[in-house]
């Protein structure tokens, strides 16, 4: 068992006529993932790397019963995209557009949570089950260097320190059991802590890795998680982004969401909080492997 | 960004909402003339986008239009919250029974409403002094705000009954209007009941959403209000990377200058974050910070290269990437020696460290080893190597030229 995705997901790729779409299935298909169908409205008919492309989702999916989109929609256009998703039954989304106008990004999670529907993104590159299923660009051409399958749950909210993280794993041996790139936009489908709960109740799962950064509470609701108990498995905390304490709050230099706006924000804080909750924070990324060893 | 408040209460005006009249005046006879026409005491606010200006004396009330147009006099060219008053709003002054709080906003997943049966003050003064009259609720962005929401939201405030019904049906439309704007923030504060016993918006801030300037064609040009750390403005170069950001297609890059010597030419948000921590670490002081996400040509990575090869503070360039997955490798490098080649940049002697791996990589090598200096690290260096090398080759660079 993995999480949310594995063998059984059969993907559907809305936006699929796209540039980055067509680049990203070309590798999803090399790496095994099993991409039913596309959807692009007014392209029915056409197709895209062997796979056939709808005008709609309810199309697609009663033609294929797909469960899973990858959403390639820009930002402007996502919000009916994820709507449309949510309707036609889809279980598991990932949403790869970023900068998604803030009351857009709250209607489409709305929605995708009302339904119980799981959702990465915005502004994420996918999710990856190894050797099962990769739903979106992540581990692009080299996922299966990258990307091991192993017992770790790895939640990361960039999707660049997945793949430092996991191939960090892979090189000591180690590998992730599903790994969750949460979204560099404010507003996400799924909270950190709601990824580390689903972790805590996978069989395959023995321990959790998650990247955090300053701004917003996902890393203090996991720690706040972690003292209720509601998480027992030993988690690894990497925290980045440490230099932004040398520079007023406010200012934001990556993610949009990764400003640093009050007390409990900064990545020290948040490196404090987490410690004191019984995570393991890291200094580096070569530190992840030995603490997550340590038993 | 925020929206000055004439531009706010033009907009909330403009869809109904009960604003005083007013308008900008950008000398201090205009500001007279615009107190003639309204008639009756009007107030002269410095025009900036801060809060808090009646504290900071930027705010005052005037008889007539001689007392405007002195004061005015006074606002003008004076300076708010670090910034340079070039503009005063003149508005109706309202003659004020009882002032409320109202503020919209977003929470984790969803938009976020605080009421208070206090207002005129801060929020923050407010939750000081009594915080059990600070009412928040979220709201379901699939729902709205229905009338009756927001009556129990201020029922629970404790306003007086006899108002809950107005102020009820004013809130249910502000938020509509700040839906509707694709505000990030919109604050009444004071919320006021005159002593006609009509309620007006007198005190506003909005802050709209870059994100969703497609949809508003009214506020595109408003030109560039970005700020760099500290509140300062942007440089040349800074502004370049905004311009370039918006002429060209696809991804976004971003470009904050610092005082170090090492360009950092980082992407995907958080692995830019640890290498900016990692450089630190390693003693190197980065002369910026940058971010780009994906995209499919060579336009907005090059103007990004550009910035760094035009600011005179830099002495080296670390090209950092986390393991790609979304861009082939060679589009970075293609853009690098654009942007080498037209800067007239010798990385024999500006040291320029190559961290990245994944589609195209083999492609990638090969257009950079045409490029005698470029040291492209081998597949697999970690973060941290690409760190020391870069400091390492600066350093060697700053002890030649010292």
């Amino acid at each position: 068992m993995s999480i949310l995705i594995g063998s059984e997901t059969r993907v559907l790729v809305q936006g699929a006529t796209g540039a980055q779409a067509r680049f990203d299935i070309r590798y999803c298909l090399d790496y095994g993932t099993v991409i039913v169908a596309g959807v692009t409205p007014g392209r029915g008919g056409e197709s895209v790397e062997g796979v056939s492309v709808f005008n709609t989702v309810a199309a697609a999916v009663a033609a294929t019963g797909a469960n899973a989109s990858a959403v390639y929609v820009p930002a402007r256009g996502v919000k009916d995209a994820v709507h449309e998703a949510v309707e036609a039954g889809i279980g598991v989304l990932a949403c790869f557009a970023e900068n998604v106008p803030r009351h857009d990004a709250a209607s489409a999670v709305a929605v995708a949570r009302a339904a119980g529907v799981r959702m990465a993104g915005f502004n994420t590159n996918g999710m990856i089950s190894p050797g099962r299923c990769k739903l979106g660009g992540i581990g692009g051409d080299r996922a299966a260097q990258v990307y091991a399958p192993g017992r770790i749950g790895v939640c990361s909210r960039s999707g660049g320190m997945s793949a430092e993280i996991c191939w960090t794993l892979s090189r000591a041996g180690l590998g992730a059991s599903t790994c969750i790139s949460m979204g560099g936009d404010p507003i996400v489908g799924m909270r950190m802590a709601e990824v580390l709960r689903l972790f805590e109740a996978d069989p395959e799962t023995d321990a959790c890795v998650i990247f955090g950064e300053p701004g917003g509470s996902h890393e203090i609701e996991v720690a706040e998680a972690l003292r209720a108990g509601e998480i027992a498995k030993p988690v690894v905390a990497l925290i980045a982004g440490q230099f932004q304490e040398n520079y007023p709050a406010g200012v934001s230099f990556g993610h949009f969401s990764a400003m640093i706006r009050g007390d409990n924000d900064s990545a020290s804080a948040k490196r404090r909080i987490l410690s004191a909750a019984g995570a393991r924070v890291a200094a580096s990324l070569e530190e992840i492997p030995g603490l997550l060893r340590r038993g | 960004m925020k929206l000055l408040e004439h531009l706010a209460k033009d907009w909330l005006r403009a869809r109904g909402l009960p604003v005083p009249e007013g308008r900008a005046a950008g000398t201090a006879e205009d500001a007279a003339a615009i107190a003639r026409s309204l008639g009756g005491r009007v107030a002269v606010k410095a025009l900036v986008a801060a809060g808090r200006r009646g504290k900071a004396g930027a705010v005052r009330i005037a008889g007539d239009e001689n007392a405007a147009r002195a004061a005015a006099v006074e606002i003008i060219g004076i300076e708010v919250a670090g910034q340079r008053v070039t503009q005063v709003y003149v508005e109706s002054a309202v003659d004020i029974a009882s002032e409320f709080y109202l503020s919209f906003g977003f929470g984790r997943l969803v938009p976020q409403i605080v009421v208070s049966r206090h207002g005129g003050i801060d929020i923050e003064a407010i939750a000081e002094r009594d915080p059990s009259a600070i009412i928040r609720a979220d709201i379901d962005p699939l729902r709205g705000l229905t009338n009756w929401q927001a009556a129990v939201l201020w029922d629970r405030a404790g306003i007086e009954s006899c108002l809950i019904p107005a102020v009820a049906t004013l809130t249910a439309k502000l938020y509509d209007a700040f839906r509707a704007a694709d505000a990030l923030m919109l604050e009444v504060n004071p919320l006021a009941l005159t002593r006609d016993d009509a309620l007006s918006v007198v005190g506003t801030m909005m802050e709209i959403d870059r994100n969703a300037l497609f949809r508003h064609a009214e506020w595109q040009d408003l030109g560039l209000d970005d700020a760099g750390p500290g509140g300062r403005a942007l440089n040349a170069r800074e502004r370049s990377v905004v311009a370039a950001d918006r002429k060209f297609a696809g991804g976004a890059i971003r470009y904050t200058e610092l005082d170090g010597d090492i360009a950092l030419f980082v992407s995907g948000g958080g692995a830019g974050l640890l290498q900016h921590d990692l450089l630190l670490a390693a003693g190197g002081r980065p002369a910026n910070h940058s971010d780009l996400s994906p995209t499919s040509t060579t336009d907005k990575p090059a103007a990004l290269f550009d910035a760094m090869f035009a600011n005179p503070n830099a002495r080296g360039l670390l090209v950092g990437f986390n393991f790609l997955q979304l861009a082939p490798c060679d589009l970075m490098i293609e853009a690098l020696l654009i942007s080498i080649r037209r800067n007239g940049i010798d990385p024999l002697r500006f040291p320029i460290v190559v961290r990245l791996f994944g589609p195209r990589e083999d492609e990638a090598r090969r257009l950079a080893s045409g490029m005698p200096g470029i040291r492209y690290l081998p597949h697999g260096a970690s973060l941290a190597e690409a760190v020391r090398e870069i400091v390492a080759a600066v350093n060697t660079v700053r002890e030649g030229a010292g």
